[in-house]
C-alpha cells in the first residue's frame, strides 16, 4: 500500500507510527480496562499536530490533506480505537465545521488552541429521541436581545468528559422543521453546562464518552455558527468528512487485528506444525488481509477525491460501510484464530473485536449508509 | 550568528530485497541510530542559535532522509549526489564528506553518529575529521554547550571521560545518548513542501574521480548474501526452581550473562 503514497505521506506514517509504538501501544490496554483518558499522551499528540492535522498553518494546524489525516487516523487507531476516536472527532466533526462555516473572529477564537490540542471539540447532535433522525432534535436556543438561552440534553458525546469547545444543535425556531435547527459553540464552563457520567461503554473506553446537558445556558449571539437554520447542512457537511475518519479507524482496528492474527497463527502450534500452515487458518488470513486491503483502498478514494474538490459523500459512505463491517469481520475472525486466547483480556485481540463493533452504529449506522448509497445508485 | 553545526547522516538500507544493495524510495529509511545525533545538534542550536546542515551522500531517493532531518527542525540539507560516488566504501565517503564540509565552511561542529544499522562500519566519523584535521571526541554520550565550547561526556573502559572542547571540533554521537525528539506534522509540513534539499555532484567538490565512488575505495565488497540463522525450542522439565537454574547455566555456559 505505502508503494502508492509520496514520501511525504509515508514520512507522516513512518513517525506517527513510531510515536503510537512508543506511547501508545504500552498504555493501550490498561487505558481500556479503566475506561482512562491519558492526558499526557494527548498533550504529547496536540504538540505534534495531531489536533490541528488539516488547519491552516496561519490558525496553528499542520495544513495537511486528508489522505494524511486518515493515515494519522488509521495509525492512532491501530494502536488505541479510543484516542483514534478522539483525534478523528476533534477534527472533523469539531474542528472542520468552524473552518467551514466560522466567521473570521470565530476562527481566530476557537481554532487555534483547538490546532494544538490545548483544548478538545465536541460534536452534540444525539439526543435521546434523535439519532439517526436527526431532525428530532429538540434541544432548544431562544434568541433574545443579546443571547441565546440554550437548553439541552446531548447523549453520547464523543469526546464529552474533557471537551471545552462544544458544537450544540439546537432549534432555533420551533416551527420551522428541519430548518429550524442551528449550531450554537458553547463553552464549558459557562454557568449551566454540566456534564453528565461517563457511559460504560462496550469498546472504545478510553474515549471519555458522556452526556452533556445545558441548563438555561446564556451563550452571546456572536458563538451562532453560519446563519440561523444552517444546523443540519452544517452537520452533513461534517459528517461527510467524519465517517471518512471513522473508516480509516476502523481500518486501523482491523489492521491491528490482522497483525496480531498473523503473529499467533505462524506461532500457536497444533497437530506438529503452526497453524498458518492449516488451510482452514490461512484460508481465513487471506479474507482478511484482502478485506483489510480493500477498505483501506475505499477510504484512500473518500479521501483523494475530497482533496480534488470532487463529491466525496457516496463514496465515503460506502467506504464508511465497507470498513466497518470489514473491521467486525476481520477481529472476529481474530479472535477465533486466537480460540480460547482470543476470547481472554491477556490478548489484545478481544479489545480489538469490542473496538470495532461501535464503527458501525456511530456517524451514521450502515442501514442509514445503505439507504444513502442506495438512493444514490437508484437515483431515488 | 550562532553556532553552525554540521550533520552527517545516512540513508541506510532498511529492506535489502534479493540481497540487492539498492538505495530507493522502497528501500532506504534515515539510519536509527543517526537520529540522537540530529537531536544533539537541535539541542545545542536552541542553547547557542545558529544553523543546522545536513549533509548526506546517495542517490536521488536519499535526498528524503534529509526531508526527514529538516522534519525534525535541521534548516538545511545538502545531498551528494553523482554516479561517480556510488560503490564507496568508507573511505571514499569520507573523501566526498569531507570535500562537502570544507565547501561548507565556515562552520563549528560537525557531528556523525556512531554506527549505521546497515554497514555498521564506525569509520566514517573518524576518517572525515582525520581528512579535515578536526579535533573529534569519538562515542560522546553526554554534550552540554558551556562558555565557547562544549563539555563532552563519554565512557572508555569503565571509566567516565570529560572533555572541554573548543570550535571548530568534531564528535561522533552514541545512539543511546538522548531519546530523539518525535516528528510533529508541520515539520513535516514544511520540510517537504516549502523547504528543498540542495544536491552537489562531483563538480561541485572539487574532487578528482578517482578519490570517490568505487574508484576511490581501499576496499570492494566480493560478495552479500543473507545469513540463515536457525533457531530452536527447547522446553526445560523439573520444578520451577530447578527450571530456573537449568536456564541460568545455560545463558551463563553460552556467555550471553
Amino acid at each position: 500500500m505505502d508503494t502508492f503514497l509520496s514520501e511525504k505521506k509515508r514520512t507522516i506514517r513512518r513517525s506517527v507510527r513510531t510515536f503510537c509504538q512508543r506511547e501508545i501501544q504500552p498504555i493501550a490496554k490498561e487505558i481500556d480496562q479503566e475506561a482512562s483518558f491519558p492526558w499526557e499522551v494527548v498533550e504529547k499528540m496536540g504538540k505534534l499536530g495531531y489536533f490541528g492535522i488539516q488547519v491552516p498553518k496561519a490558525l496553528g494546524g499542520a495544513g495537511l490533506d486528508t489522505v494524511d489525516y486518515i493515515i494519522v487516523i488509521e495509525e492512532i487507531s491501530r494502536a488505541s480505537a479510543g484516542l483514534g476516536l478522539c483525534v478523528t472527532v476533534h477534527n472533523s466533526v469539531a474542528v472542520y465545521p468552524l473552518l467551514a462555516f466560522g466567521s473570521e473572529e470565530q476562527k481566530q477564537k476557537w481554532v487555534p488552541p483547538l490546532a494544538k490540542g490545548e483544548k478538545i471539540g465536541a460534536f452534540c447532535l444525539t439526543e435521546p429521541n434523535a439519532g439517526s433522525d436527526a431532525s428530532a432534535i429538540e434541544a432548544s436556543a431562544i434568541r433574545t436581545n443579546n443571547h441565546y438561552l440554550v437548553n439541552a440534553n446531548k447523549v453520547f458525546v464523543t469526546n464529552g468528559g474533557v471537551a471545552d469547545v462544544c458544537l450544540i444543535f439546537s432549534r432555533t425556531d420551533p416551527n420551522a422543521g428541519r430548518k429550524g435547527i442551528s449550531v450554537i459553540v458553547v463553552e464549558r464552563g459557562t454557568p449551566g453546562f454540566v456534564v453528565g457520567d461517563l457511559e460504560d461503554l462496550c469498546g472504545v473506553r478510553a474515549n471519555p464518552v458522556s452526556s452533556i446537558r445545558l441548563y438555561d445556558c446564556q451563550v452571546p449571539l456572536a458563538n451562532l455558527l453560519g446563519k440561523e437554520g444552517m444546523g443540519l447542512r452544517i452537520g452533513l457537511a461534517a459528517l461527510d468528512i467524519g465517517r471518512i475518519g471513522i473508516a480509516a479507524q476502523a481500518v486501523g482496528i482491523a489492521q491491528a487485528a490482522l497483525g496480531e492474527a498473523v503473529r499467533y497463527a505462524k506461532q500457536r502450534y497444533q497437530f506438529g506444525v503452526p497453524i498458518s500452515k492449516h488451510q482452514a487458518i490461512s484460508m481465513m488470513v487471506a479474507d482478511m488481509a484482502t478485506k483489510v486491503d480493500a477498505a483501506r483502498l475505499m477510504v484512500y478514494r473518500a479521501a483523494v477525491l475530497r482533496d480534488k474538490g470532487k463529491s466525496f459523500s457516496q463514496a465515503s459512505a460506502m467506504a464508511k460501510l465497507f470498513a466497518s463491517e470489514t473491521s467486525s469481520e476481520v477481529t472476529d475472525l481474530a479472535v477465533q484464530i486466537h480460540g480460547g486466547y482470543g476470547y481472554s483480556k491477556s490478548y489484545p485481540v478481544e479489545r480489538y473485536y469490542r473496538d470495532a463493533r461501535v464503527t458501525r452504529i456511530y456517524e451514521g449506522t450502515s442501514e442509514i449508509h445503505r439507504m444513502v448509497i442506495a438512493r444514490g445508485v437508484l437515483g431515488d | 550568528m550562532g553556532i553552525q553545526i554540521i550533520v552527517c547522516i545516512k540513508s541506510i538500507i532498511a529492506n535489502g530485497l534479493n540481497g540487492q544493495v539498492v538505495r530507493s524510495s522502497d528501500s532506504r529509511e534515515l539510519n536509527p541510530y543517526d537520529r540522537p545525533v540530529l537531536e544533539v545538534a537541535l539541542r545545542i542550536r536552541e542553547e547557542l542559535g545558529g544553523t543546522i546542515t545536513a549533509l548526506s551522500m546517495g542517490p536521488e531517493p536519499c535526498a528524503f532522509t534529509l526531508n526527514e532531518a529538516m522534519a525534525m527542525g535541521v534548516d538545511r540539507g545538502v545531498l551528494l549526489c553523482d554516479p561517480a560516488l556510488a560503490g564507496a566504501d568508507t573511505l571514499a565517503t569520507s573523501n566526498a564528506l569531507a570535500a562537502a564540509i570544507k565547501k561548507l565552511a565556515p562552520f563549528d561542529l560537525v557531528l556523525f553518529g556512531t554506527r549505521a544499522a546497515d554497514s555498521d562500519t564506525g569509520q566514517v566519523g573518524p576518517q572525515t575529521a582525520v581528512l579535515l584535521d578536526l579535533p573529534l571526541v569519538t562515542g560522546a554520550h553526554s554534550v552540554e554547550p558551556k562558555d565557547d565550547g562544549l563539555i563532552v561526556e563519554r565512557s572508555a573502559d569503565g571509566f567516565l571521560e570529560c572533555f572541554e572542547v573548543c570550535f571548530p571540533a568534531g564528535l561522533t554521537i552514541l545512539s543511546s545518548a538522548n531519546q530523539p525528539r518525535d516528528v510533529g506534522l508541520l515539520g513535516i509540513q514544511l520540510a517537504f513542501e516549502e523547504r528543498d534539499v540542495k544536491n552537489w555532484n562531483l563538480a561541485d567538490l572539487d574532487l578528482s574521480a578517482d578519490r570517490v565512488g568505487e574508484a576511490g575505495s581501499a576496499t570492494n565488497v566480493l560478495a552479500l548474501s543473507r545469513m540463515e540463522s536457525v533457531r530452536k525450542c527447547e522446553f526445560l522439565s523439573g520444578s520451577a526452581v530447578e527450571q530456573v537454574d537449568a536456564l541460568i547455566n545455560r545463558l551463563s555456559a553460552s556467555g550471553m550473562i
